[in-house]
């Protein structure tokens, strides 16, 4: 019962963070609904899919492995492209960018 | 089996979504609005990889997902470090 729910909460997310990115105005909202969604929606698909499945120890331990690394790796990714964006040359749609107070 | 046929729901939800963010990797207006699309569709072939590895019933899959995923981080940080060095 619970992995189902979690496997819903899930979906949810990633559907969320799918319109997200399709809908949101420029690259620094996009990356937002895509980090912190797509994160957080991997990590109770696969805790679902440990609960729910029939399996040896070690598999379970593989697929707690790949969340972790889920967790460490893509919002690391998502900084560097922020970043690397912001040097590209792509400017935020907002009226106040604090970023470009500290790097001028 | 209700669980199984969860589990294909999810694998069908996360192909359509990925068919949704295809529409901003092909005609997202920069370049960082498509290395963001390509790092979340393959985050969710990750998934799909590892919901298919439990439908099957086939757990080798699963260090496949895993070296997926280290490649596409490892791709990630060098697109970024590209679009960093262009600026100047």
């Amino acid at each position: 019962m619970i992995e189902a729910l979690l496997l819903l909460f899930g979906e949810a997310v990633m559907v969320f963070g799918a319109l997200g990115i399709l809908r949101f105005p420029d690259v620094y909202t996009r990356l937002h609904a895509a980090t912190k969604c797509d994160t957080g929606g991997a990590m109770t698909i696969l805790l679902a899919l440990v609960l729910s499945m029939d399996a040896s120890a070690v598999v379970r331990a593989k697929f707690l492995v790949l969340a972790f690394l889920i967790a460490m790796i893509n919002p690391m990714v998502s900084h560097a492209i922020a970043r690397g964006a912001y040097k590209y040359g792509v400017k935020p749609k907002v009226t106040v960018d604090m970023y470009a107070w500290d790097n001028p | 089996m209700a669980q199984e046929s969860l589990l294909v729901s999810a694998f069908y939800v996360l192909v359509f979504t990925s068919m949704l963010i295809t529409y901003r990797v092909l005609r997202g207006p920069t370049l960082p609005d498509r290395v963001v699309g390509l790092n979340t569709i393959t985050t969710k072939v990750v998934i799909i990889i590892a919901i298919v590895s439990v439908l099957r019933s086939e757990y080798y899959l699963i260090d496949l997902a895993i070296v997926l995923l280290m490649v596409n981080s490892v791709g990630g940080l060098i697109l970024a470090k590209y679009m960093e060095r262009r600026a100047a």
